[in-house]
């Protein structure tokens, strides 16, 4: 690890100034992504800015929205009773997640922000755009089993690995953001960005900007709703393709759907036009399979990650028929 | 009598130390003026170094020294070239696989190690590397251990055979990554050398780094009292205990060198790959005529390794008919080196699918296969095995499981939408027992002292030695003391093969029959002694004391030490290793395991639901521990069937999984009850009646796992490891 | 090597960078200690190399093995991914706070009744979690306690004994 000045944060603004005002500088909270990169000499700030005694650890519900600081932790946020009853996919996101005591260390600011674990992007003594613009992507002719089949370009093929951000996308979450010139509120819908020609630029925030906090709108009541993540090892790993999804079915009708994938993408990877299919669909496995073609629709396989494709159909199918079996 | 020091549960006698955090691991030493060190490594994966520029990290803060192949000191070979020692490290410009280290930096504190090591520039000329155990540049060495054998003519029995399998089974390389990262202290006084090492054999480390540095081994001392997990990775002196050693001896201080767990995958050993074909003969009664087993592996450029992989062909079953060949392929990759059931491990996977596939072909229940081709004696040889309980291990593992419950079709055991697959394999784990010594001393408290340079790595070493010494000399266990993991002590081998418990418990044994001839020899002509004149045949030992047979009486050693004004006294013993060449054929242990494996049908996700080990082991010193290395090693086989594969860049040689994120071992949520029988009784070779118990987890395990998943799905893997997209 | 193969490179940046220290408070197992760090180093390596409490252990210094859990402030965390400078004032405890007035802790005991252990270098973060698991209310059953302890890996594989273990201190004695 490269030397480098330690700043404590007192107060959000002063926070934002530290960071924006010099471009070696960057922000820490629950460092499971930040110091083990810095570790692996792939980030090298010269100042860190450290956020995490600002107060942005309050979760409160107000008016169908749950309101969470993002120095909540994981452990804290899927423990909030509000989460566990209405927000069943993001309570089970949260915990299939990492493990028990990186849950408690990250916060989730930071793991919407969580990088790649592409080897190719942790690792200095290799090509990689994402972490050296046009530099090469090693990864496209390397060992790719775990790298996206969505949303990939000749320039980058890394993917996104979290799963609460999967669930949070799939229910409309947004990011409140704190720069200089004063706070905006960003959907997730718009946050991430693929990565193009320009991987190493992945959301829309600008220097020195700061998640101070997640919106998330609660399900209606009788929304089913669940995260399934699929792995070699049966837990401590990230998805080799993982599906959000929540369904309100009344009647014999679906009457609300939302999806999003995970694993499988450069970016937390919402299907609208899947949760076009399945509402007012009865739900059955005709529509299930509608739904998970168009998911994983304009997917590109790599040589070693071809099974994601179907993998990733059969897991929306999976848990969407598992949610229309729930009574 | 027994002992009531022997056999089921006792507690390991380093547990108490290990649960307080109070244990001290190699990488725990500390010292004054200690100063860290840190490798730096190849980022190609073949070539020539053209430039090292060291100019910044030497001037970087804390920095004092940045050794390279242009100012190391001479290093030298090992003269045996079976030998353990890989070549030396830092000897030229040559590289020879991606990871290698092409220099060491010492500095005052390891976070400036670390930065000073990230700062040396390395240039290279790169070559193209020969990666692929496939590649036909790459160079074969037929028969490298001079071990292929045979009997019979296996082509024609093949060809005349009415029922043939023949198929190409694949194991992955599998790193070995015992949780404590290798870790070596070195310090000189004058030109005496300390080494705290994490090493499998303090004896084994003294030799090699003497003979590296061309030194007398009685200047060098190794010390491992604690190590943390080898898994064989400890059975060489790899080059950064030998540059530790040597960067102590540039900066004149103490050095400690913490291999980084990314330095793991490339500097202590790995599992090596394997492509092996097998060909079955049998006929339609199941009796197999032909065994024919080829076993290509992987080899490092410049170095040598022993790991028989066909071998498990050769004395496995009753055939007329047997051929076993290894073949090494030289490949740009690290050094290897045994990993837990080295060779077995691979060997095991293909001979028990490929008659899981023969019993298939037959129609035959997989259990009655191996049944009806049990080899009663050596089946190349003819000699007779010293004991061989496999019989009772089929009978008690299939029992204990429930395999009558089996409906023999694939793909016809459901729970649920979930596929249920049964599936067994046997084994046996190869006999080793290499000489070996061992002191004791008994003092006037009446507690004995058992020291032997031989090591524990986690197998319950300490314990079980303990417990021997106190049954040999009829003393309460927490009377005796075991000081173990020094090479100042008397020579042991290394911890490997299953082989230390037999070595070391053979040499307590004549220890102690020394120490009780030497306290016979005290009171020969003391006429206070109730023993006085007696012969070793005279005497046995009770309840703290040496007695007549006759009934004539007898004393407590402090007793004897007490009135002759001695302290102490001691006797040391040492044991050779048993003749093969013999009618009788020394045996290691057998095991059958049954495993039930769940898989997803649509998501291919496979999970082992219970697994059940019956297991010949001799006689058990310690129910507890020896379960508990019969459980570890079969969770390694867990991982070996399901989940551990180390992945080489064809292009690079590079390492593409390198971290424990990306190579996955089993976790706790993989691993169900594992249910543990031991079976059959002690094994004459040895004078405690002992086998090895540590390996026989490995082998027997990926085959069950792999022929339940062929019974749960259909669907016949021959790769290891078994992954999701393998069943999609 | 095929022209287009990405090129390997050669090591960063040219100049090392000065050292920053920091002095910080950390409270460990009830007791103060005010010492300088670098900005770099680890609770872990503080722990380790400062203060000599070397129960705690270091497995693979980036997060995925857990020998390093260590309880920050009552929660059980990752002492390799946090920064010494950042736990200032915290309170810690490692496996060497856990005896109460020389009695080992009941799963301390429970280890070594159940063989929860072989070479004993993952056994300090796999008991500090296990404290943790049983305050978290997470050993309601064996496939919870396999669940919550899976950032902790064992590669001696004595994970059915720890589980056994933790089920007995737990309460729930033999029922699986």
């Amino acid at each position: 690890m490269r030397s480098f000045a330690y700043v404590r944060a007192t107060t959000v603004d002063h926070a934002v100034a530290e960071v924006t005002a010099d471009p070696d500088a960057t922000y820490l909270a629950g460092g499971t992504t930040q110091v083990d990169l810095m570790k692996d000499e792939v980030f090298r700030p010269g100042r860190l800015v450290d956020i995490t005694r600002l107060p942005l650890r309050d979760v409160t519900s107000d008016n169908g929205t749950l309101v969470v600081g993002a120095l909540t932790t994981m452990e804290e946020l899927a423990a909030h009773e509000v989460v566990a009853g209405r927000l069943p996919l993001v309570r089970q996101a949260l915990l299939l997640g990492a493990s028990p005591q990186l849950r408690h260390m990250a916060t989730l600011g930071g793991n919407l922000l969580q990088r790649t674990r592409c080897r190719y992007f942790r690792d200095p003594g290799v090509a990689c755009n994402k972490r050296e613009p046009g530099a090469g992507c090693s990864a496209v002719d390397g060992f790719n089993r775990m790298h996206a089949v969505l949303g990939t370009s000749p320039a980058c093929i890394a993917t996104h690995a979290s799963d609460v951000a999967v669930a949070l996308l799939a229910v409309g979450a947004s990011v409140r953001v704190r720069g200089q010139d004063g706070e905006r509120v960003v959907p997730l819908t718009e946050f991430y960005r693929v990565p193009g020609s320009t991987p190493h630029v992945e959301n829309v925030l600008a220097h020195g900007e700061l998640i101070t906090h997640l919106e998330i709108p609660l399900l209606p009541p009788g929304a089913r709703s669940g995260y399934l993540k699929v792995r070699d090892r049966a837990s401590y790993e990230f998805a080799l393709a993982s599906v959000a999804a929540a369904l309100v079915i009344d009647d014999g009708r679906i009457r609300a759907a939302h999806l999003a994938l995970g694993g499988v993408g450069t970016v937390p990877w919402h299907v609208p036009r899947a949760e076009e299919l399945l509402r007012d669909a009865a739900p059955d496995a005709e529509v299930f399979s509608a739904a998970a073609e168009a998911a994983l629709s304009g997917a590109v396989a790599q040589s070693g990650n071809g099974f994601k494709i179907e993998l990733g159909r059969r897991a929306v199918v999976r848990m969407l028929s598992t949610l229309a079996e729930e009574s | 009598m027994a002992h009531p020091d022997i056999g089921e549960g006792i507690d390991r006698v380093d547990a108490r130390v290990k649960v307080s955090g109070r244990a001290a691991y190699p990488t725990d030493h500390d010292c004054p003026g200690l100063a860290h060190a840190v490798l730096v490594q190849s980022t190609v994966g073949a070539g020539r170094i053209t430039a090292v520029d060291s100019s910044a990290a030497k001037a970087a803060p804390g920095v004092l020294a940045v050794i390279t192949h242009e100012n190391a000191p001479e290093l030298h070979e090992a003269r045996d070239r079976k030998a353990t020692l890989p070549p030396p490290p830092l000897q030229s410009d040559r590289i020879v696989h991606h990871g290698q280290t092409v220099a060491v930096v010492v500095a005052e504190t390891f976070e400036q190690a670390t930065e000073g090591a990230l700062l040396v520039r390395t240039e290279y000329a790169p070559a193209t590397p020969v990666v692929d155990i496939d590649d036909p540049q790459a160079e074969h060495v037929h028969d490298p251990f001079g071990s292929d054998d045979g009997t019979g003519d296996v082509a024609a029995a093949l060809a005349a055979a009415p029922v043939r399998i023949e198929q190409t089974y694949r194991t992955a390389v599998n790193t070995n990554h015992p949780m404590g990262p290798f870790a070596t202290v070195a310090s000189w006084d004058g030109d005496e050398l300390t080494v705290h090492d994490c090493t499998q054999g303090p004896s084994r480390t003294r030799a090699d780094l003497a003979a590296t540095l061309k030194a007398p081994q009685d200047t060098i001392r190794v010390l491992a009292p604690y190590l943390g997990g080898g898994f064989g990775s400890g059975l060489r002196t790899w080059p950064h205990t030998v540059l530790a050693a040597v960067a102590a001896r540039h900066v004149g201080r103490p050095v400690k060198l913490v291999l980084t767990r990314k330095q793991m995958f490339t500097s202590v050993g790995h599992r090596p790959d394997t492509v092996q074909r097998i060909g079955l003969g049998a006929t339609r009664d199941g009796r197999i005529t032909a065994i024919d087993h080829e076993a290509r592996q992987t080899l490092s450029m410049c170095d040598v390794n022993t790991e028989m992989v066909s071998r498990v062909s050769l004395s496995g079953y009753a055939s007329p008919h047997l051929s076993a060949r290894d073949v090494q392929v030289r490949v740009n990759v690290p050094s290897p080196g045994s990993m837990r059931a080295p060779g077995d491990g691979q060997g095991n996977f293909a001979l028990e699918c490929a008659l899981d596939e023969l019993a298939h072909d037959l129609g035959m229940d997989p259990l009655e296969l191996r049944l009806r081709n049990y080899a009663g004696e050596h089946p190349v040889t003819g000699q007779q095995w010293s004991s061989n309980d496999l019989r009772e291990c089929y009978r008690v593992g299939a029992e204990k499981f429930g395999w009558s419950r089996r409906v023999p079709e694939p793909r016809s055991m459901r729970r649920g939408r979930t596929l249920v697959g049964y599936g067994m394999a046997g084994t046996s784990f190869f006999f080793y027992q290499p000489p070996c010594s061992a002191r004791i001393t008994i003092g006037r408290d009446g507690h004995a002292v058992v020291g032997s340079a031989g090591m524990d790595l986690g197998t319950g070493t300490y314990t079980v030695m303990a417990q021997l010494a106190a049954e040999l000399l009829a003393l309460p266990l927490r009377r005796v003391r075991m000081v173990m993991g020094d090479s100042s002590l008397p020579q042991a081998p290394s911890a490997g093969g299953s082989g230390l418990t037999g070595s070391m418990g053979s040499a307590i044994h004549a220890a102690s029959r020394n120490l009780i001839r030497s306290f016979l020899d005290l009171v020969r002509d003391d006429s206070g002694s109730p023993l006085h004149g007696a012969g070793e045949g005279d005497v046995r030992v009770q309840d703290g004391r040496i007695v007549r047979k006759d009934g004539g009486g007898g004393e407590s050693y402090e007793a004897v030490l007490t009135r002759h004004r001695r302290e102490e006294l001691t006797a040391e013993g040492s044991a050779e290793a048993p003749a093969e060449d013999r009618p009788v054929v020394p045996t290691g242990p057998y095991a059958a395991k049954f495993a039930e494996v769940h898989v997803d049908p649509d998501l291919g996700v496979i999970r082992v639901a219970r697994l059940v080990t019956a297991a010949h082991c001799g006689r058990i010193l310690n129910e507890k521990t020896a379960r508990s290395q019969l459980i570890g090693g079969t969770v390694g086989g867990i991982g070996m069937a399901l989940l551990e594969e180390t992945v080489t860049e064809p292009r690079t040689g590079r390492i593409a999984n390198g971290t424990l994120g990306d190579y996955l071992v089993a976790v706790n949520a993989d691993i169900p009850d594992l249910d543990v029988h031991f079976v059959g009784g002690p094994d004459p070779t040895n004078p405690n009646g002992t086998k090895g118990c540590g390996e026989l987890g490995i082998p027997g395990t990926p085959a069950a796992i792999a022929n339940a998943v062929f019974h749960a799905t259909g669907t016949r893997v021959r790769r290891l490891p078994l992954t999701i997209e393998d069943l999609l | 090597m095929d022209g287009s193969a990405p090129q390997a490179r050669v090591s960063p940046g040219p100049q090392a960078r000065p050292v920053v220290r920091v002095p910080v408070v950390l409270r460990v197992n009830g007791t103060e200690h005010r010492i300088e760090v670098d900005t770099r180093t680890t609770l872990l390596d503080a722990l380790r190399d400062s203060l000599k409490l070397t129960g705690t252990k270091k497995g693979c210094d980036q997060g995925q093995c857990g020998a390093c859990t260590v309880h920050v402030d009552g929660k059980r965390v990752l002492s390799c991914l946090t920064l010494a400078a950042s736990a200032d004032g915290r309170a810690v405890r490692t496996i060497e706070g856990l005896e109460q007035n020389g009695t080992p802790h009941p799963l301390q005991e429970s280890f070594v009744k159940h063989d929860g252990l072989q070479c004993g270098y993952c056994t300090s973060g796999q008991i500090m979690s296990a404290v943790a698991l049983i305050e978290e209310g997470r050993a309601g059953s064996d496939d919870d306690i396999r669940e919550f302890m899976s950032g902790n890996l064992c590669r001696c594989g004595a994970y059915p004994n720890i589980v056994a273990a933790i089920r007995e201190v737990a309460g729930r004695g033999d029922d699986a």
